[in-house]
């Protein structure tokens, strides 16, 4: 059993992501915008945005039933549990002991399976376009991410995250080739799996670019408010398992205030600039064709099976 | 033991009184209750029985000589009781959910004969898996699959029903010929049908003796399971019988299947735990990707709900012989306690597929009950007349597509984990193979919740495309009650799957048992750090606890606003109707396409212009597609035509002139006389 | 035993296999019913020697009852029956084979008899020794009878022939045992003849013909 202190420290911990998670949005959007010469709004205008919005009153569908209604609190309920097993600062959580990194997937898949059936529940034909394509995208993300956690699971011995953090941070890079391989592909499924050009395109709601936004296009109001926050506390997630396995550096493996402090301030360092590349990476390139987009599910699938044939040889 | 005995038989007159008392019911007032609640009584003792044998010891009876040099033999050990106790739940539920169902059958036909092969189907099944004898294994197996049989074409007004009947009959005594074959293996080294002198010197047959058996004790087995490419009967059969009879065949009858590869490979086949055996779990492993990933294709695509469970029922299957192989391939390396978590993966799939599909068949058949038609093109906004229905549908999808907390993620979970420790197998080769192997089941297990959402949707939510819903009514009180039964024992086994896994410790007489229910699965490494650990209990207390807390903060930051009900947004266009919206076919075109290899989807297009000489004024446009069954095609067709090629020739034999019938019998005594004239001489 | 008891048997049996082939080499409904009486008359003969020579009393009751049955009883009724039936359709004039290859098939027949009864123990006993083969013969003869002909009514006789053999087959290895059993085979032989006779009737007012190629309609294609 986990003493009193580290239950606390596993809670802190899962409430900093998600209160860090639309800040992180907000430097993505901030970064985008500079990289295309505008202002942009500031930082933390995705906190006005909740706040605004938690405050609004909503419109609900007359053809929707109490799926749609119920789909914003599953949604947040599965990604904020899912929140509590990622170690941020900490190089372990005492969540470890409940879960572990395909417990997490399998959140995620419950969250999208709810958000696929709300976006089908209004009858409205975007929902149907949104949550027809996230079908096919998830479908092929499952296999490119299991593959990926897979290589990195058998290098350091546990889909459990405290014992895969801890391993990483207990090693160098360097004597693990295949590692690279599955970041690669890690990197392409989080992109996929947060929405991300070359899938889709957060900014914009034409329905040619739209799939997570045509599945929640309906909501309004604290709905929406929900779904934004766990959309991004998703990302957070995503971008901090990335982080915190391939750049393990300087996460406090100790409860000490120094270490923690340290790791803390590491850690938004580190995922910052994971999110500035990623949106520089955004303004970069283009959204591919949907039809182009197995291929690069593909080439993550591919790099993963490398990964996996490098380690066992 | 005694006790037990009694118990058995109880169950046996139990069953075959509802049989008897429904064939002389003859469709009266009272046939229905007659007919099915003896087996309910019949099922719920099956349970207590099973539970019984379980938690004490097992059970074995023999009366001599029923037929003349064979003793019927009935041995229930914890295997058995374990499937028995599957049998037992789901045809519970099912008889309590039949009671509504068949009342449709009481005004179009008869209910008796209904009655009378429901009854001796689930006694049938009873049998199989309790009969300690070959020869008794195989004639209660093949009254299972003729009683089925006739339940499948039981509405055989329609020509289709009839067909897929036949299909499924040629296909199931493939399997039996195989099962036979593999018992005739035994009976050669052995010189008994008994299954217990197999169980005491299978280990000393010959190596190709044990592998021939395994192969064709595997084949049969896995045609009545539904392994590709045998599952044609699957999606043809399961879609023609009457809804609560898929939903036993499909939930556990297709498991007779799975049984019999259990006791094949661990009891009478001989394996041992060296290497030479290996081969068995990657057959299996092979099996299972490809049954899992074709079934589950299938599914994704197709209109029919109920042939949409049956392709998921192969998908399930697949998910469990992989478990089973690779608990196979762990256990010929000697790897225990990895043998032990691949089984225990496997057979908790087993328990949860029949669970969670013998509930969504009912669903299914509540959706048919209502609506009358099985085409999802036509369904549409049910949630609201049918809250019920929807609801138990709602879990059964989700603990299908194996999300937490329900009960599929939990043996999914394990199931990842046993090929993730195929790490430790000391042959570079498997490992590697394996690891590859693990690309079907990752994708397999996305598919899956994609063809859930799609059914779900496209059943209940939005607006109706095509059936009016002005006159569907919630199903009768006892159809939801059978169906809530096994959502409940699906929830049960989600959030505490302390109750499955000590079941199946117990059971499979394994080592490792958790000790309360609040215990983690918990995996370790080598040097005792942490691999993976799953506690689902807490992850439930999670799930509301945060679900709680983010519903307090939103109302201490967000205030109490209102909500208005108002149309769909329609971009201002005016009204949307339903035509507009996506269609089954629509929202899995993006699937069709990218695996177009295996569905060699054709589409037509048919324009109609306003202006003949105007391509640019459409006025109707009609679109098809279609999508193709390769194993139809390629595989079946052509067995099937060069089958019938030969029996035409073979039928010259058969003149219809009784004077070349009197001329075979010549010669057959001839020959005979001459065969014993040489044998003497 | 003296070596005439021997001949005696000897000669008996060679003359029931002349009568049988009687039934084989004739065309006609009525010469094969006449053939089955010669025959019958022969066996009940035959039988009677049997029971000279093994001694046992019943056996003069089964040659009595052959007698009064077969060669009386059996030929009336059929002649009863088939008096208002049409000559062609008693008359087989389109046999499988001609009437010289059915009887070269008809002598092979025999002499596989003979090989195929060698290794039949009680060899010592001549009763045996005699008649089982000529038993054998008849009931292949009858068998025979009953592949080559095409109507209905020749094929009734066929089976009077093989059940003229079975009889001789069991009384020749039991030595009439059970007369008991015997008499049941004459009621069951009795019940038999009128059961044909009626489906003849059906027969020929259903296909205006006691051919038993017409059956073929009946399969399924």
């Amino acid at each position: 059993m986990p003493s009193f202190l580290e239950i606390t420290l596993g809670i802190i911990q899962a409430l900093m992501l998600m209160a860090l998670s639309p800040l992180m949005t907000g430097i993505m959007r901030k970064t985008k915008a500079k990289t295309q010469k505008r202002m942009g709004a500031g930082i933390f205008q995705p906190y006005y945005d909740m706040v605004k919005l938690m405050r609004k009153d909503e419109v609900v569908s007359d053809q929707s039933s109490w799926i749609f209604r119920s789909t914003p609190w599953v949604n947040f309920a599965a990604i904020g549990t899912a929140a509590f097993f990622i170690p941020v600062f900490l190089s372990y959580s005492p969540f470890g002991l409940v879960g572990d990194l395909l417990l997490v997937v399998g959140l995620f898949g419950l969250a999208r399976f709810f958000t696929m059936l709300a976006g089908l529940d209004t009858s409205s034909a975007f929902g149907g376009i949104g949550s027809s394509r996230e079908m096919m995208v998830s479908t092929l993300l499952e296999p490119a991410l299991f593959l990926a956690i897979f290589v990195v699971a058998l290098t350091y011995g546990g889909t459990n995250l405290s014992t895969l953090v801890e391993g990483a941070s207990n090693s160098s890079l360097l004597p693990h080739p295949q590692l690279i391989f599955a970041a690669i592909a890690m990197f392409v499924v989080i992109l996929g799996e947060t929405g991300r050009l070359p899938f889709g395109n957060h900014a914009t709601h034409l329905e040619l670019t739209m799939m997570h936004e045509a599945m929640v296009l309906e909501y309004s109001g604290k709905s929406l408010a929900l779904i934004d926050w766990a959309q991004s506390i998703k990302q957070v997630i995503l971008f901090s398992l990335i982080v915190n396995i391939f750049t393990p550096w300087g996460i406090a493996s100790s409860v000490s205030a120094i270490s923690l402090g340290l790791g803390l301030v590491i850690f938004i360092v580190k995922i910052s600039v994971f999110a500035i590349f990623v949106a520089f990476l955004e303004s970069s390139i283009a959204k591919w064709r949907l039809f182009r987009i197995p291929d690069l599910i593909t080439v993550a699938i591919a790099s993963s099976l490398v990964g996996l044939v490098l380690y066992y040889l | 033991m005694i006790e037990n005995l009694i118990l058995f038989q109880i169950i046996v007159s139990l069953f075959l009184g509802g049989a008897i008392l429904g064939l002389i019911s003859r469709n009266g007032r009272f046939s229905r209750p007659l007919i099915f609640i003896p087996s309910m009584m019949g099922a719920i003792l099956t349970i207590l029985f099973s539970v019984t044998v379980i938690t004490t010891k097992s059970m074995s009876w023999e009366v001599p000589h029923v037929i003349p040099f064979f003793n019927l033999e009935i041995f229930v050990d914890g295997i058995s009781a374990f499937f028995m106790l599957l049998i037992g739940i789901v045809s519970f539920a099912v008889s309590l959910y039949s009671m509504g169902y068949s009342k449709e059958y009481e005004i179009k036909k008869r209910i008796s004969i209904f009655g009378f092969l429901f009854n001796i189907f689930i006694l049938s099944m009873i049998l199989v898996v309790g009969s300690n004898n070959g020869f008794f294994f195989l004639m209660f197996w093949e009254l299972m699959s003729l009683t089925s049989f006739f339940l499948v074409i039981y509405d055989h007004d329609k020509e289709e029903n009839v067909k897929s009947g036949m299909t499924y009959l040629v296909m199931t005594h493939f399997g039996t010929a195989l099962i036979f074959v593999s018992f005739l293996l035994g009976y050669l080294q052995t010189g008994s049908f008994g299954f217990d002198s197999l169980r005491t010197s299978s280990s000393s047959f010959p190596h190709l003796i044990k592998d021939l058996m395994f192969v064709s004790a595997f084949i049969g087995f896995g045609t009545k399971a539904g392994i590709v490419p045998l599952h044609t009967w699957l999606p043809k059969a399961h879609p023609s019988a009457p809804s609560n009879v898929s939903a036993l065949m499909s939930a556990v009858m297709i498991k007779m299947g799975i049984y019999g590869i259990i006791r094949t490979v661990f009891d009478f086949a001989g394996f041992g735990a060296s290497p030479d055996y290996a081969w068995w779990g990657v057959l299996m492993v092979i099996a299972g990707s490809a049954s899992a990933l074709i079934g589950i294709l299938y599914a994704v695509v197709e209109r029919d709900i109920k042939r949409a469970l049956a392709f998921s029922s192969i998908e399930n299957i697949g998910i469990i012989l992989i478990g089973l192989g690779l608990s196979v391939i762990f256990a010929s390396y000697n790897l225990h306690t990895l043998s032990i978590l691949a089984l225990v993966a496997s057979m908790y799939h087993t328990i949860n597929h029949a669970f969670f599909k013998g509930l969504l068949f009912m669903g299914a058949g509540s959706v048919v009950h209502a609506t009358h038609t099985k085409d999802i093109e036509k369904l549409g906004g049910l949630v609201k007349q049918m809250p019920w229905t929807s609801m138990l549908f709602l879990i059964g999808a989700i603990s299908i597509a194996g999300l937490p907390p329900f009960n599929g993620f939990v043996s999914e979970w394990l199931g990842l984990q046993a090929i993730l420790s195929s790490s430790q197998i000391p042959s570079t080769i498997l490992q590697i193979s394996i690891a590859f192997a693990s690309l079907p089941f990752a994708l397999t297990i996305g598919l899956a919740a994609a063809t859930f959402v799609r059914l779900f949707s496209m059943i209940f939510l939005s607006k109706t495309r095509g059936t009016s819903l002005l006159h569907i009514r919630e199903v009768p009180r006892n159809m939801i009650a059978g169906m809530a039964i096994l959502a409940s024992v699906c929830i049960l086994f989600g959030i505490v799957p302390f109750l499955g896994i000590s079941l199946l410790s117990t059971v499979f007489h394994l080592s490792s048992s958790p000790s309360s229910p609040y215990d983690a699965i918990a995996l370790k490494n080598n040097d005792m750090t942490s691999f993976a650990n799953l506690s689902m209990p807490v992850v439930a207390i999670m799930l509301s606890a945060v679900a709680l807390g983010i519903f307090g903060f939103i109302r201490v930051v967000g205030g109490k606003t209102t909500k208005t009900i108002y149309g769909t947004w329609d971009c201002g266009f005016g009204k949307l109707n339903e035509r507009m919206e996506y269609t089954a076919t629509s929202i899995s075109q993006p699937i069709r396409v990218v695996f177009k290899s295996l569905f060699k989807p054709h589409n037509e297009t048919h324009k109609e212009f306003s202006i003949p000489e105007n391509s640019y004024l459409v006025k109707t446009i009609k679109f098809n597609s279609t999508t193709k069954n390769i194993f139809e095609e390629n595989l079946y067709t052509p067995i099937i035509s060069s089958t019938l090629f030969l029996l035409d020739k073979v039928r010259k034999i058969q003149t219809g002139k009784i004077n070349s019938y009197l001329l075979y019998i010549m010669i057959t005594i001839i020959l005979l006389l001459i065969f014993v004239r040489f044998n003497h001489a | 035993m003296g070596m005439i008891q021997f001949d005696v048997l000897t000669i008996s049996g060679a003359i029931l296999l002349i009568a049988t082939f009687g039934v084989i080499a004739r065309r006609g409904f009525m010469d094969w019913l006449n053939a089955y009486r010669l025959q019958s008359i022969v066996l009940a003969v035959v039988t009677a020697i049997i029971g000279y020579v093994t001694g046992i009393w019943e056996i003069y009751i089964a040659a009595g009852l052959t007698f009064v049955i077969k060669s009386l009883v059996i030929p009336k009724v059929l002649t009863h029956v088939t008096k208002s039936l049409e000559i062609e359709s008693k008359t087989d004039f389109n046999p499988y084979l001609s009437l010289r290859a059915s009887i070269i098939v008809s002598a092979f027949l025999v002499t596989m008899s003979y090989f195929l009864s060698q290794q039949i123990p009680f060899k010592s006993d001549p009763v045996v020794n005699v008649f089982l083969p000529v038993s054998m013969a008849q009931f292949f003869l009858g068998l025979f009878a009953l592949v080559n002909r095409r109507t209905a009514l020749s094929q009734v006789v066929g089976l009077l022939v093989i059940e003229n053999g079975l009889f001789l087959f069991t009384l020749v290895l039991t030595h009439g045992v059970s007369l008991i059993i015997e008499v049941g085979i004459f009621a069951d032989i009795l019940v038999g003849i009128v059961i044909s006779s009626i489906l003849l009737f059906r027969m020929s007012r259903t296909f205006d013909s006691l051919d038993v190629d017409r059956l073929e309609n009946l399969r399924d294609d």
